[in-house]
């Protein structure tokens, strides 16, 4: 095993086991403990990036099943095997991320039994599951004959061509589904993704994806573990160095093609036309549906949008038409890596991105999301490994490994009393790994409810939290010493259940925040609350009275020509008020009842009830004294202001 | 059918409603989970209706619109909400998966999910349905002490909508949200503002659920047609491949020993 491969195995095996922790976190404290998610966006990356695209990007088990065994195209059969088990391996950890994003996984099954054709995910779990058995039956005969079950392989290899059939009309269905998904969110979409062709985009590019994303899969296969059919073999030193001699060619010369990089070459181009086909069709439906002006609008969803088609079409499209860079298996993965993240990019826009702009608040993915997302991946390319090592997948390296490691030999030899390295050796590194993953995973992700991560909200929702405002915390003038208000208390006196709109709309119209002065006006008497003042120069400033007292001229606006005036000879409040007093066969009393007891007979109200009632039982036996309040009636006191001031400190919550 | 009216020019956002709700769903009175309420309407798993400021004095309740087509209804895989032929769109918990696909469907954002349990369910309004199989009318309508809420047959409140604004065409906007708008709901506003507050946007199409229907219904044909269009695509391949090799055989008839019996 050389050392690049050890380490990307290692640094999977981290990931993987920090993730299982993240997992199971989610599990035993729930949803909204470890995960970002919420009422306004309640899809997160578990869903979209690990299902939608996931899925999405394992199309090349049935495209390269569709290119082999219907139109015979016998030159992509090496990938037929590789393809399958992509597609076998992505639907697999798709559907083990989904379990842990959905509310109550151990009811996955229900749709099996409980149906509802009207919806398009149930007809995407349907083909989903159907096809993740479909590809474990294609991928089944090889492991099976490696097994050595010769008769079941050779009886599934039989029907291997109904299974395919099978699978591309499945895959047909669901890949457009997943676009169909949305179709129900016109609303709340942005409008450079959502299209009434949206299923159309999902499967073509889907389509296009999944061959890029096989063969970026067989370059690194090469990469890692067997070079020679992809990046070609070193031609002979001695060639080479003749060539240098005599001047003729250049270094780069000295390779000769591989094997399979012509394959691969043509593979690339039907993806890239199959590609150049999704971007005329996004162009087109840019400009059919007039979302051409939301790309142009600059904001960052248009910029994103620009960046989502380079990455995952035009960038690969050109890369590939190019004849240069698409005949070196660098281009070829230049261009299917940037394929295979665009069209992650362009699920993750469609599914996360795209609803920001209704959510209003932006999701960011907590890191237990984020540790399950790449942890079911991290899986999936282990087990990726350990099949194309050991399994006749890619090409005939499993022989030589059985010779070389022996996958299947004792770990002891009894004959040496030697312990075999293989198995111990991997074993003590993943114990390794084990001792610091879980740790550092438990560390980052315990207590696992992650408060102030929400926004701070500008209206705070009072919905039924103290509906009957028993007592209102009133902070007037923002300086954070909240003032109580007996909000029920005054209810009561104002007349019961009915008596809103005596304070709320009626009398002081839109006014949310009235200060107790409004109504308790004088600190000795009691007032009117009608304010005559501010009425009358209203009415100079409306009604443009001018002269020497102007005020003086907008009596006969409201009051008739009865001497005194009075409120019984004015007119009615809602004659004015029409648009604001709305309650109308309420306001059956005159104002003239609308008064309020003095600010002084108010506040001592309000204090001395109480201090009477608990001096008894409070250790300060003059708690009712005039003094606990008014410090300047001690000899040695300030002013009356500071003596209230005092007083609302001693209110005021710590 | 039943329906609500609400008159927004009557409502003084007393929340009356709210505490009516909270009582006979039998919610936390304490726990209002405003922390996972992020759309700041009021709404989350332990209210299930609010009351939402649409505009400076003008308030509304907001809760479940009981839509005569439902974005929910078609979108739940599971069939764990249905439309009640009496009106009320309910929900069944026994079913639910926790896809939370109803939340993404809804152009209200109604449905509110229990973010904090470990069971967790989706909440939302479902019209008292259990009071108005006992004769009893929904807890918010017998809450409102302004008789801002009405409960009725949805033709009787409509005609009822329509001559309160005939009546008082300067105080009404000569709309009824909810009579045609998302298919028609079974809550129905008459306001002297605008609703949009209450994502009640000017909404072309007839309902949500049309714009998937006809697709869905095409999926099995879609299906086999791709599957028979397979079959004869690689059968017509196939032959022609036969034929080619048959001609080849014809030209040079040692072709057949050469590559091992390949054609057969």
């Amino acid at each position: 095993m050389n050392s690049r491969l050890r380490l990307v195995k290692d640094l999977l095996w981290f990931v993987a086991l920090f993730g299982l922790v993240a997992g199971v976190f989610r599990i035993w404290f729930g949803l909204g403990a470890t995960t970002n998610l919420s009422d306004a966006m309640p899809w997160g990356l578990w869903k979209v990036l690990n299902m939608i695209a996931g899925v999405a990007l394992s199309t090349s088990g049935f495209t390269v099943g569709f290119l082999v065994y219907v139109l015979k195209l016998e030159q992509f059969k090496p990938l037929v095997k590789p393809a399958v088990l992509v597609a076998f391996l992505g639907y697999g950890c798709s559907c083990l991320a989904l379990l842990f994003d959905i509310g109550l996984p151990q009811r996955f099954w229900h749709p099996f039994v409980m149906w509802n054709e009207h919806s398009f995910l149930f007809e995407v779990f349907w083909c989903v599951s159907l096809y993740f058995t479909v590809t474990a039956i294609e991928l089944s005969p090889t492991i099976l004959k490696r097994l050595g079950m010769e008769k079941l392989s050779a009886w599934l290899h039989r029907i291997a061509f109904g299974v395919v059939v099978v699978g591309i009309s499945l895959s047909s269905l669901h890949h457009s589904s997943l676009g169909s998904l949305f179709l129900v969110t016109p609303l709340r979409l942005h409008p450079l993704w959502y299209s009434s062709f949206i299923p159309w985009f999902f499967i073509i590019s889907a389509i296009g994806a999944g061959l890029m994303f096989i063969i970026l899969v067989r370059i690194g296969y090469a990469y890692f573990f067997n070079p020679e059919p992809v990046f070609g073999k070193q031609a002979e030193a001695a060639a080479g160095e003749a060539c240098q001699r005599s001047g003729v060619g250049n270094t780069s010369r000295s390779r000769t093609p591989g094997t399979e990089i012509k394959m691969l070459e043509r593979l690339a181009i039907i993806a890239a036309s199959i590609l150049a086909l999704y971007l005329l069709m996004k162009v087109i439906d840019l400009f059919s549906t007039g979302s051409i002006s939301a790309l142009l609008a600059g904001t960052w969803e248009s910029w994103l949008f620009a960046f989502e088609l380079f990455i995952a079409a035009i960038l690969p499209v050109v890369v590939i038409a190019i004849p240069r860079t698409r005949r070196s298996p660098y281009g070829l993965g230049l261009a299917a890596l940037s394929a295979s993240l665009g069209l992650a990019l362009n699920r993750v826009d469609v599914g996360i991105f795209g609803y920001f702009q209704d959510a209003l608040v932006p999701y960011f993915p907590s890191l237990a999301e984020w540790a399950v997302s790449f942890a079911v991946v991290a899986a999936a390319a282990l087990a990726f490994f350990v099949i194309s090592e050991n399994f006749p997948i890619f090409d005939d390296r499993w022989k030589r490994r059985e010779e070389s490691l022996g996958f299947f030999r004792y770990s002891f030899d009894r004959l040496s009393h030697v312990c075999n390295t293989v198995l111990t050796d991997s074993l003590q590194r993943r114990t390794i790994i084990a001792v610091f993953a879980i740790p550092l995973a438990w560390i980052l992700l315990y207590p696992p409810y992650h408060q102030g991560s929400q926004a701070e909200y500008a209206i705070v929702p009072s919905t039924g939290l103290d509906p009957m405002r028993t007592v209102l915390l009133i902070d007037g003038n923002r300086d954070a010493i909240k003032t109580e208000f007996h909000h029920a208390d005054h209810q009561k006196r104002l007349g019961g259940e009915n008596s809103c709109s005596k304070c709320h709309h009626a009398t002081m119209p839109n006014d949310h925040a009235t200060p107790c002065s409004r109504c308790h006006r004088n600190m000795i008497t009691a007032t009117n609350i009608f304010d005559h003042e501010k009425h009358m120069s209203y009415l100079v400033k409306s009604e443009h009275l001018t002269g020497l007292h102007p005020t003086n001229r907008s009596c006969a606006f409201c009051h008739t020509k009865e001497q005194p005036k009075s409120a019984a000879n004015a007119k009615e409040c809602t004659e004015c008020h029409k648009e604001n007093m709305r309650i109308q066969e309420q306001l059956d009393e005159h104002l003239a009842l609308a008064s309020a007891c003095s600010f002084q007979a108010a506040m001592h109200d309000r204090c001395i009830t109480c201090h009477n009632r608990e001096e008894a039982q409070h250790p300060d036996k003059n708690l009712s004294h005039c003094s606990n309040c008014h410090k300047s009636l001690q000899p040695s006191a300030g002013s009356a202001m500071q003596a209230l001031r005092s007083a609302r400190d001693v209110l005021a919550p710590k | 059918m039943h329906a609500i009216l609400i008159d927004v020019t009557k409502c003084t956002g007393c929340e009356l409603c709210g505490q009516a709700c909270v009582d006979a769903n039998g919610l936390d009175r304490d726990n209002a989970n405003v922390d996972r309420v992020t759309s700041p309407d009021g709404l989350s798993a332990n209210r299930l209706s609010a009351v939402v400021k649409v505009s400076e004095g003008h308030f509304a309740k907001k809760s479940c619109m009981h839509c005569l087509e439902p974005s929910c209804v078609s979108a739940c895989l599971v069939g764990g909400i249905t439309k009640r032929p009496d009106g009320p769109v309910v929900y069944d918990p026994s079913k639910c998966i926790g896809c939370r696909y109803c939340m993404l469907a809804c152009p209200f954002h109604i449905p509110r999910y229990e973010w904090d349990e470990r069971n967790p369910y989706m909440k939302k309004c479902a019209m008292c349905f259990s009071r108005i199989d006992s004769g009893k009318v929904p807890a918010c309508v017998e809450a409102c002490p302004n008789g801002a809420l009405t409960f009725g047959e949805r033709g009787a409140l409509l005609e009822e909508a329509h001559k309160k604004i005939a009546e008082k065409p300067t105080l009404y906007q000569d709309h009824v949200w909810g009579e045609e708008e998302f298919g028609g709901t079974s809550v129905l506003y008459i306001s002297d503002v605008d609703l949009e507050k209450l994502n009640w946007p000017r909404f072309e199409a007839a309902s949500i659920p049309s714009l998937t229907v006809a697709l869905i219904e095409k999926t099995p044909f879609i299906g086999l047609g791709v599957g028979s269009c397979l079959l004869g695509l690689s059968w017509i391949i196939k032959r022609r491949m036969q034929l080619a090799s048959e001609k080849r055989r014809e030209v040079d008839p040692e072709l057949d020993s050469r590559e091992g019996g390949a054609g057969k």
